[in-house]
């Protein structure tokens, strides 16, 4: 970890640790233990709805909250009410610590929810695995959290960071020789989902004779890209593979406009898929055929998705992000196993339905290695005319065209 | 060669924002002694405000300067009055921990009224860049640096050629003398307070067309001025202008020649070793001392 990351860390947590006794000294005691059947089913879960990853923070909870609107419309999850209780863990690994500790102990919530980004998931997780609590997160595909012997936590996307880029890589190896991208670079962001992404796609295409001219790590709080760029302009890359947060994302793609360098391809992972956001931020113009790996098609013909993204129109206004999307299906997949196990009391039995089922989400049908990683794969979205389509796999496609290689400027 | 040439123009145009941002912190910090925690916050501010003007009046977030920086400075004068003041004589820890609980209230202010977005400042000119042969000088960095220098010259001149600026060095040096000569050193600290946020005002609207924000944004901002404030020495502005250039600089050094990893580290390091060598900061003033002494 960079060294102005700790300082910076320290800096904040000593204030927002001290607010996060003071919150969980409030919350205490306003919420039962959920032996009375009248009583509503406390869910806990603690997002960064501040600091770095307030914006997926945010989103998540919004996911969160409309999940819950659901189960309550339908008459509640074994006829009682849901109640969420969500904390603000201010995009900190210490304070989404204490968050959890304090969920379990002084909230004492029936349920637990997960956190966003693998960064957080990370410690958070521990918290609840010690406590033999179910952890289904709807963020956090790092392949460490899958390698830790956790039994009680499960990751409700299609597969691991890992093999975000899988189905992209592999097509683009199999394209004619001429057509082929013959060197790559990875600027790649210091973070435990982005990171393993990179190295992925990585691995596919170096093992196709796709060589790599450019790769370097960069810390969270990098805000200038300029540098970065020059020296991706000098190695001369046909293509770039970003592992990408949010802000970052944006930035590189802005650096390389500004440095007038535009390699033939350009993958990013999780900005791109911030919709109009994104959009807004780089330049419509300059989105056109940006590739990346996504989780969630609002378009998509899957079990609730008509309903949940027209409640995320009625209740928030346009198109569902992925990562309320994401959170959607945490809920989902817990629910669906609680409404098996007809009960909230045992964990263990929770977790071993999880393990030994399938669900079907929003985000197609899921199911689960042993160690809690899913095993589906994920869909590749593309940038065309200023709108997301999903171009892979040929399967769940809403276009069978594909833009070869990326514009900006959104001609040539 | 020109890869030298092009990361050395890179860091001294990124020195030269920097800059800006924290030549408010440190006259701040010079005359009231007080920990500006929430500069980066209201640099941020500043960077949502040129956003909506630019926005729904489509004005260039260069001439938003105009506007918001003047807003910006109410709001620091106002601050100053309402929640500086009332603690001036109290032990520094409390003003660090008022003005970071500032910071939170404002970054949760921002999220309310723009929402937990990033954000981008996107005039015509914003991912363009001036050629120079193989070199390339992004335009926002250039007229962000064109503007630093202006703003933080009209800052010198303020604190050097006019009454004001006599007053507030004389309120800096010796508080009781300045009271005895007549100054109101109260006003005088409040107009200070709010000029160092002004500060951040100018700076923000140039970094909202640099980089992309967010509310949380401000936590990287201010672990960066603080470190650039204290490698000039605290209080010194010529010290903060050369501080940040180092910054700047081996910001972009290191991101090019060691690794984009080090990229944030680095610039930490030297500030470690220049405070080995000389704990006062590279100018730290020494008149402050013998103030505090007096």
């Amino acid at each position: 970890m960079a060294r102005s990351t700790i300082i910076r860390r320290l800096q904040a947590v000593s204030v927002t640790g001290f607010l996060a006794l003071g919150l969980a000294a409030c919350g205490g005691g306003d919420s039962g233990s959920g032996s009375d059947s009248k009583e509503p089913i406390t869910i806990g879960a603690s997002l960064p709805l501040t600091g770095e990853f307030s914006q997926p923070g945010t989103a998540a909870q919004q996911g969160y909250q409309l999940w819950a609107d659901m189960v309550n419309k339908n008459g509640g999850l074994l006829g009682r009410d849901v109640k969420l209780v969500v904390k603000d863990d201010a995009s900190n690994q210490n304070t989404v610590v204490s968050d959890y500790n304090a969920l379990i102990s002084q909230d004492k919530v029936d349920l637990l929810l997960g956190t966003f980004s693998s960064l957080l998931n990370l410690p958070a997780s521990a918290v609840a695995e010690r406590n033999q609590m179910v952890y289904v997160e709807p963020a956090g595909g790092s392949p460490e959290m899958f390698s830790r012997g956790f039994k009680y936590l499960f990751f409700a996307q299609q597969a691991t960071a890992d093999k975000q880029g899988k189905v992209f890589a592999e097509w683009l190896t199999k394209l004619p020789e001429d057509q082929r991208p013959k060197t790559a670079a990875y600027p790649v962001l210091d973070d435990p989902f982005a990171a393993p992404t990179a190295n992925g796609i990585k691995k596919i295409l170096e093992a196709a004779g796709i060589k790599t001219v450019y790769e370097q790590t960069y810390a969270i709080d990098t805000k200038n890209f300029d540098t970065i760029v020059n020296g991706m302009k000098g190695a001369n890359p046909d293509i770039v593979v970003n592992g990408a947060q949010s802000e970052d994302g944006i930035g590189m793609l802005r650096a390389m406009l500004k440095a007038n360098f535009h390699p033939k391809w350009l993958y990013q992972t999780n900005a791109p898929t911030l919709g109009q956001q994104y959009a807004d931020a780089v330049g419509v113009e300059n989105t056109e055929g940006v590739v990346f790996g996504i989780s969630h098609a609002p378009e998509a013909d899957t079990p609730g998705n008509k309903e949940f993204v027209q409640a995320y129109d009625d209740k928030f206004g346009g198109s569902p992000p992925e990562d309320a999307a994401d959170a959607y299906a945490a809920g989902e997949v817990l629910q669906a196993a609680v409404e098996a196990v007809g009960s909230v009391d045992d964990q263990e039995k929770l977790a071993n339905w999880i393990r030994d089922n399938k669900v079907d989400t929003i985000l197609g049908t899921l199911d689960w290695n042993d160690d809690g990683s899913p095993n589906g794969e994920f869909l590749v979205g593309q940038w065309q005319d200023g709108k997301v389509q999903f171009i892979l796999p040929e399967s769940v496609a809403t276009t069978d065209h594909i833009v070869m290689g990326w514009k900006p400027g959104g001609g040539s | 060669v020109t890869e030298f040439v092009q990361d050395l123009l890179l860091g001294l145009l990124l020195g030269g924002v920097y800059a800006l941002a924290a030549s408010g912190l440190t006259l701040i910090f010079g005359v009231m002694r007080v920990i500006n925690l929430a500069h980066g916050a209201f640099l941020i501010l500043a960077s949502f405000l040129a956003y909506s003007l630019w926005k729904w009046v489509g004005l260039d977030p260069l001439i938003a300067i105009l506007l918001t920086t003047p807003v910006v400075f109410g709001l620091g004068w106002l601050t100053y009055k309402l929640f500086v003041r009332p603690i001036r004589t109290a032990p520094m820890a409390s003003t660090v921990l008022l003005t970071f609980g500032l910071a939170m209230v404002l970054e949760a202010a921002m999220g309310t009224v723009w929402g937990n977005e990033s954000t981008a400042i996107r005039p015509s000119y914003a991912d363009e860049s001036f050629t120079l042969g193989s070199l390339f000088l992004p335009k926002s960095q250039v007229f962000g640096g064109l503007v630093a220098v202006v703003v933080l010259l009209a800052l010198g001149f303020v604190l050097t050629k006019t009454w004001l600026g006599r007053a507030i060095r004389a309120a800096a040096i010796n508080p009781a003398g300045a009271e005895l000569v007549g100054i109101r050193v109260a006003s005088v600290a409040a107009l200070v307070f709010g000029l160092g946020i002004a500060a951040a005002g100018a700076g923000g609207a140039i970094v909202g067309v640099m980089y992309p924000f967010l509310p949380g944004s401000h936590y990287a901002w201010i672990a960066r001025l603080l470190a650039i404030v204290v490698l000039g020495g605290m209080g010194s502005l010529s010290g903060a202008i050369i501080g940040a250039l180092m910054f700047g600089i081996a910001e972009t050094m290191a991101s090019a020649y060691i690794s984009p990893a080090w990229a944030t580290a680095v610039p930490y390091l030297i500030v470690f070793l220049v405070l080995l060598v000389r704990p006062q900061g590279l100018l730290g003033s020494r008149l402050r001392q013998d103030a505090v002494a007096v």
